[in-house]
């Protein structure tokens, strides 16, 4: 080892030596030609920088100083697009989850004027016959100066834009274009227009539209993507915020139903001359609202062709004096406080003092003898007060609340009325003896059913409700059928008394009201004629509300419905007038629903003695 | 490694020999470099390069295409809807109430009165069937539109005296009015101002005019 380590040492050696020479004369040339290698490394970082710092100065540029310009030279080169991702709008339901509002997707016919300048009489004649516009607008339109944006169509189902638009494409017009405009349509016209309301250009301006709007309009969303001949770009830059679309809104209304009861209720307005008029249709044991129809009324597919006017709800924002069918709460909360029964007897004068006022019946009679059977079946304004200064004081008071006057009945309408029901210190004997018989109290038109239903669901007061389940409305009240709540007004004995009671008054040979009579079913009801209190002079005005309330089977009431009448010029009263109306929607929705008829006899109560 | 080996040797001794002969250093043959040709490698790379460049390419394509089918499907999808809405539109207008009962009344259908009820249960008719009658029928079109008194004046007509002839317009129209439509008239005419859609019926029949 010794002696081969020095021999393998010296043999390595000289191979280097040989080596060195060629190296060093190659180095020699490289450092000529690169120079020292911190010199290029010292060069080439400079030239780095120099290269970042023109970098540098561009962002600063783009970023710092005209961002703005970049940005929208960006846009208008049409490398990326956003499009609306419209919300659909929610529809609004009937009961069986036909619409009553309906939304469709429909365009918008736009145009660039700069590019339909050239050839606009053509196009203009093009898009007249095809889209039904005016030739002489759209010629404008087309020929705008400074613009390159204008309306050429609105709300035009989208099959019929689009294809329009692509026939306009392949005669050689250019410049049009269609974007999202959505349609909202009724396609039952009036029925429950008064209800449902309508939306304008640019939202809702009546009705469920307006009040449960925030539910019924969703968000839009928006999309921002990359395109290049007009097709998205795959992998491209895009962003998404889907839209959410809005809820549909269940009612409790029954389309076929409401529409029946709308034109029963125009024929009879019509027919007594009246200013207007409204019927209510309540299922007696959900309190479930099945029609509420007013008159005037409007056609919600084109709400400018009627007065502002007739639009809303009468029945629920117009305020009147329920007149004798209050007789109804009074006489149920006195039987129920134990002071008569259906059978009382009682001497009715041929008037009554009361204050410095006489009170006087609608018939002239001397001093009759009328039980309290006969009291409701003649409709005795005098036999009522009278009856009433058995209360203790604020005792009627507390039933009328009870049935749920002078308190809204929350069921989603804008702008219902509480009615008026004088307070507590208002109150006294001369009042009282005109609330009676329903005079001096004010109320709305579910808020009546609502209380006439409580004697037909036996004492029991059910929550009146227009929304099936439960909607928030815009102010944040929660409405529905699922919020209503009943409670015990009158005892099921003083319900089942008045029942039997209300069964005279369509009697044809005691009762005021025979033609509310429906036929094979036996019905309860009480008329109402009061006196109008003008809008101007907060006096009676000679003009009458008219109505009919009841319900059948009275035995086992399924329906309960209000019919009133403004003001009719036929000389009718409730039993003349809204008692026929009565008896036909009753009649129909008995049939409508298949209930069959109890066979029942009609009760026969004394009314004389 | 000097003062390792005689170390090792020492502890090792039976190795010795053979293990000497092996550890004993050689020069190492000079390798011969073979240069080998380069056109494979640069084969291989330019046919990676190719390809790679070819997928990216067709990838691309079948991106395109795709996106091509997309907005395809997307327009043939907007088009169906637009149709199936256009449709349920259609559905709407047929099945809403009043142009069913329209129909209806054009066959010469009416609403029952009364009808009866049978009940499975018992085999029992239920209630008092009346038949339907044509009497009393529902109205199903609104009124036509009252026109506004500009258009509607009230019927001009001079009263010619026998004696002597005078146009007195305004006067005698009243009057004739009056006397011909009686109570009724005189009041709607009262009225008209203030409510004149409702006095409708009447003012139709007064006038003559049928719209």
């Amino acid at each position: 080892m010794p002696t081969s380590s020095p021999r393998g040492r010296s043999g390595r050696t000289p191979a280097a030596r040989n080596r060195r020479p060629g190296a060093a004369a190659r180095a020699r040339v490289r450092r000529s030609l690169r120079g020292s290698a911190p010199l290029r490394l010292r060069t080439g970082f400079v030239f780095i920088a120099l290269v970042m710092s023109f970098f540098g100065a561009r962002l600063v540029q783009l970023q710092g100083i005209e961002p703005e310009k970049y940005a929208t030279l960006a846009a208008s080169t049409g490398g990326t697009v956003t499009v609306e991702l419209p919300a659909t709008r929610g529809k609004i339901l009937d009961r069986n989850g036909r619409a009553l509002a309906d939304s469709v997707a429909a365009r918008m016919v736009v145009a660039d004027p700069v590019q339909t300048r050239r050839k606009a009489p053509d196009l203009a004649r093009f898009l007249a016959r095809r889209l039904h516009v005016d030739y002489f607008t759209t010629l404008r339109a087309l020929t705008q100066q400074d613009s390159r944006f204008a309306y050429i169509a609105r709300r035009v189902p989208a099959s019929l834009a689009v294809r329009v638009v692509n026939a306009a494409t392949d005669a050689g017009y250019r410049g049009l274009a269609t974007r999202n405009d959505p349609l909202r349509i009724y396609p039952d016209h009036d029925v429950a227009a008064n209800l449902v309301g309508f939306m304008g250009t640019d939202g809702p301006l009546a009705g469920l539209e307006l009040t449960f709007n925030k539910q019924l309009q969703g968000r839009d969303g928006s999309e921002t993507y990359e395109v290049g001949a007009g097709n998205r770009i795959p992998l491209g830059h895009s962003t998404v915020t889907p839209a959410v679309n809005g809820t549909d809104l269940h009612t409790t209304i029954d389309e076929d139903l409401q529409w029946y009861t709308q034109r029963v209720l125009r024929q009879t307005v019509l027919g007594a001359r009246g200013d207007s008029g409204f019927a209510v249709v309540m299922d007696r044991r959900s309190g479930e609202i099945l029609a509420l129809a007013d008159y005037p009324t409007y056609d919600a597919s084109n709400p400018q062709a009627a007065p502002a006017k007739d639009r809303n709800s009468l029945a629920m924002t117009s305020p009147y004096e329920p007149g004798s069918v209050e007789k109804v709460l009074t006489l149920s909360g006195l039987i129920d406080a134990g002071k008569v029964t259906d059978r009382t007897r009682l001497l009715v004068p041929g008037q009554l003092r009361s204050g410095d006022r006489v009170i006087h019946d609608w018939f002239p009679h001397g001093t009759i003898r009328l039980t309290l059977a006969g009291v409701i079946a003649q409709s005795s304004n005098i036999g009522t007060a009278k009856s009433s200064r058995l209360y203790p004081p604020g005792q009627l008071r507390k039933y009328l609340t009870g049935f749920g006057l002078g308190r809204r009945t929350d069921i989603g309408v804008n702008g219902e009325t509480p009615g008026l029901l004088p307070s507590r210190a208002q109150w006294n004997g001369m009042l009282q003896d005109r609330i009676a018989f329903g005079q001096s109290v004010s109320v709305n038109g579910v808020q009546m059913a609502a209380a006439v239903n409580t004697i037909a669901n036996g004492g029991v007061r059910v929550d009146p409700s227009l929304i099936e389940g439960r909607a928030t409305t815009n102010l944040g009240q929660v409405v529905g059928t699922d919020e209503a709540t009943s409670h015990r007004v009158v005892s099921q004995n003083a319900a089942h008394q008045m029942t039997q009671m209300m069964e005279r008054v369509v009697d044809p040979d005691v009762g005021v009201a025979p033609s509310a009579q429906v036929p094979g079913y036996v019905v309860a009801g009480k008329t109402g004629t009061a006196q109008r209190v003008g809008p101007t002079c907060g006096c009676y005005n000679g003009q009458f509300t008219v109505s009919f309330a009841g319900f059948a089977p009275a035995d086992d009431p399924r329906f309960t419905v209000y019919v009133v009448v403004q003001n009719p010029r036929n000389g009718g009263g409730g039993g003349t007038v809204a008692g026929p109306a009565f008896s036909k929607i009753m009649s129909f929705a008995l049939r409508r629903y298949g209930v069959p008829p109890t066979g029942a006899e009609p009760s026969h109560i004394p009314t004389t003695w | 490694m000097s003062s390792t080996a005689p170390a090792l040797r020492a502890r090792v001794p039976r190795l010795a020999g053979a293990a000497l002969e092996r550890a004993r250093l050689t020069v190492v043959p000079k390798r011969t470099r073979r240069r080998t040709s380069p056109v494979p490698f640069l084969l291989v790379i330019s046919m990676l390069a190719v390809g790679g460049i070819v997928g990216l390419l067709l990838f691309n394509t079948s991106m395109q295409q795709a996106s091509f089918a997309v907005t395809d499907l997307q327009r043939q999808a907007d088009a169906l809807q637009a149709q199936r809405q256009s449709l349920q539109m259609q559905l709407d207008k047929l099945r809403d109430p009043q142009s069913i009962a329209l129909k209806a009344q054009r066959m010469g259908m009416v609403l029952p009165d009364s009808p009866a009820v049978l009940d499975l249960r018992t085999g029992k008719v239920l209630g008092d069937p009346v038949p339907a009658t044509r009497l009393d029928p529902l109205r199903l079109l609104a009124p036509p539109p009252t026109k506004p008194a500009e258009l509607d004046p009230p019927a001009h007509v001079t009263v010619v005296h026998p004696p002597a002839t005078r146009h007195d317009a305004g006067n005698s129209t009243r009057n004739t009015t009056g006397d011909t439509t009686g109570d009724t008239g005189r009041r709607s005419h009262d009225h008209s101002g203030r409510a004149g859609r409702n006095d409708h019926t009447s003012h139709t029949s007064n006038t003559g005019h049928s719209h």
